[in-house]
């Protein structure tokens, strides 16, 4: 099993809130190389080809080098750890079990992109996230690294722990800005992005948790070491959330584009009491349905993208058969109803309306017209939310009665597709 | 012949005659009505809420059915009626006391202070009532000025399904609608009219065949 964890969950870097014992475990090398190849920074995170961990699967360092070129007198890096997605739980883990990997890819990040201040931007629901992120940031304020880095900078740098809303819709890029400018985490349209214009109006980067942690390994071993821990054209590892109807559900650290075999079969222990596996809600659950025919998939953005699908998060949620993917999608669908910010009543109706037609669906009091009407908000709605929640809860209802007509009691077709777009 | 467009109503495409309502359609087509009925087009029981989605435009309305007229390429989906889980419970009686409005509607309405201004209220309204400026009034206490933005609230329940603190507008102007009325002189023709049918001079004439001048 030597390619479980080999980075971020290392139980070399299981440190705690300790900078000493993350110094003595390696630690500040990646900051050191940067410091002294500063022009390069950008350059080597594009030859990783490290993604944004959050879900979108965007290479890193384009947001980077947008908020490097942009103009700004006092630029912001902000590490968003407001994960609230069900089904996700791998960014607590970084924050609380190894702060300083996070703190460090945040500082590396600030030097590139020559920001003034860091913010931890953390979900205050997990207590000793945001516990030990204080623990590890007041530790950092008081060392030698950070006056060098001061002194590359040119001014002082502000870095700061801020508790989010713990709302879900909090970790969108745009609400995690409006939060952080004192505000209710209301999404904002884009463009303007946030590299351009952001927190009062200011160049700034947003990455997740799990994105910055990989930077100081990438500085210290170099790109090439990192791509090499993918499989075939991926590159790096990847934190898999799994969870559902497995033996073994917990956070696994693999090789990014791992099998989907692999991940529930080996590592997850196979099916909770033998019985067949029938899908799997990828990251989010706003996405695609996976089924069986999908267990080959690698997961890596762009292979499972390949299947019209997303690798999200990295959350991986499995059912067995036996399991109704209606009840199940009815569930996320109230989640994204609750969870809709309110700006946008096609949102917040739209959801109440997919989630009573599901529920009516699931119940079996439906009529052949509510299958019709939930068709048919699947057609409406996606497009006409400001952020892409709606987009999200439309894919999941789409992809299952795509994917699982005879639940729905829909015509199968001859030749159903795994997935649908 | 005229013209006919199409639409397209929870799924089943349809043939529309322009100018006609969504509700006047769908009336016309073959799907029974069942849900989303209640005045028939009069516009005043909110029962027909449903998103409108224009063709080529992005973003799906909240609309009246009865109140929006066809438009070719048109989507329309019906919305259930929307019941929250809390129900406020308060007695007429207690609204007499003038002193006690702010004190009673804020026990009665707590989540009235959580607004989180979000303007949703506003754009899920078919009727156009600034909700959200009422709810900052009823907040801060002026009371009758809330009141008069919701005299043409026909209690639909949109605002209260698109507002994520679950703060029911319309039900705070009904109550706001409520206390005024308790507290105020009725208009005098009324209780000229109310005395007049207590001493048996307005008889009242059921008979169908009857002209209404003669009633």
């Amino acid at each position: 099993m030597e390619k479980l964890n080999q980075v971020l969950l290392n139980p070399a870097v299981q440190v705690g809130p300790n900078l000493d014992a993350w110094l003595q475990a390696g630690g500040g090398l990646g900051l050191q190389v940067a410091l002294g190849a500063r022009s390069t920074i950008i350059r080597q995170i594009a030859d990783a080809d490290l993604r944004g961990m959050g879900g979108a699967g965007f290479p890193a360092w384009r947001k980077w080098e947008a908020t490097a070129n942009a103009v700004g007198d006092s630029k912001y890096v902000v590490c968003n750890g407001n994960e609230d997605e069900p089904g996700t739980f791998k960014d607590r883990t970084l924050l609380s079990a190894s702060p300083h990997q996070v703190v460090e890819g945040a500082l590396i990040a600030a030097l590139a992109v020559r920001a003034a201040c860091v913010i931890f931007y953390i979900n205050p629901h997990q207590g000793q996230s945001m516990q030990h992120m204080q623990l590890a940031v007041s530790q950092w304020q008081h060392s030698t690294l950070l006056q060098q880095l001061e002194q590359a900078l040119g001014h002082p740098l502000e870095i700061k722990v801020v508790a989010s809303s713990g709302r879900y819709i909090g970790g969108e890029e745009t609400a995690v800005v409006a939060s952080l400018e004192a505000g209710f985490p209301f999404p904002r349209k884009k463009p303007p992005f946030p590299a351009e214009q952001g927190i009062n109006g200011q160049p700034t980067l947003i990455n997740n948790v799990e994105t910055l942690a990989n930077v100081s390994h990438i500085l210290r071993h170099g790109a090439d070491w990192y791509r090499a821990l993918g499989v075939g054209k991926a590159s790096g590892t990847k934190l898999y959330s799994l969870s559902g109807d497995v033996l073994r559900p917990g956070l696994y650290e693999l090789p990014m584009g791992t099998s989907l075999q692999e991940l529930v079969f080996h590592y997850g222990g196979g099916m909770l009491q033998g019985k067949a596996f029938k899908a799997v809600f990828t990251g989010g659950p706003s996405n695609t349905l996976l089924t069986a025919r999908d267990l080959d998939v690698a997961l890596d953005f762009d292979s499972v993208w390949l299947r019209h699908s997303r690798l999200g998060t990295g959350a991986m949620i499995v059912i067995s058969e036996g399991s109704s993917i209606i009840r199940k999608v009815a569930e996320y669908i109230d989640f994204f109803a609750k969870g809709s910010c309110g700006q946008c009543p096609s949102c917040k109706c739209g959801t109440f309306q997919l989630a009573r037609l599901l529920d009516r669906v699931d119940g079996g009091r439906h009529s052949h017209a509510d299958l019709d009407a939930l068709q048919h908000l699947c057609q409406i709605l996606p497009g006409s939310g400001r952020c892409g929640l709606i987009d999200g809860a439309v894919t999941v209802v789409k992809s299952s009665m795509h994917t699982f007509p005879q639940e729905y009691g829909l015509p199968v077709s001859a030749e159903p597709s795994t997935a649908t777009a | 012949m005229s013209e006919t467009i199409r639409i397209s109503i929870d799924g089943k495409v349809v043939d529309a005659t322009p100018g006609n309502s969504i509700l006047h359609t769908r009336l016309e087509g073959d799907t029974p009505l069942t849900a989303n009925i209640g005045c028939m087009g009069q516009g005043v029981c909110g029962s027909c809420r449903c998103l409108v989605r224009k063709a080529g435009e992005r973003s799906a309305e909240t609309r009246l059915a009865c109140e929006t007229t066809v438009e070719d390429g048109m989507q329309v989906s019906f919305i259930d009626y929307y019941l929250p889980n809390h129900v406020h419970h308060y007695r007429p009686h207690d609204l007499r006391d003038g002193w006690q409005a702010l004190p009673q509607l804020q026990q009665t309405f707590p989540e009235l202070a959580h607004c989180r201004h979000c303007s949703g209220c506003d754009r899920a309204c078919p009727r156009h009532i600034p909700v959200q400026q009422g709810m900052a009034l009823a907040a801060s206490g002026q009371l009758e000025a809330a009141a008069a933005l919701f005299d043409a609230c026909i209690m639909c329940n949109l605002c209260t399904l698109a507002c994520p603190e679950n703060i029911r507008p319309n039900h705070v102007g009904l109550y706001l609608r409520r206390a005024q009325a308790i507290q105020n002189l009725r208009p005098g023709d009324l209780l000229r009219r109310l005395e007049q049918q207590a001493r048996g001079e307005l008889a009242i004439n059921t008979r169908s065949d009857t002209p209404r001048s003669e009633a």
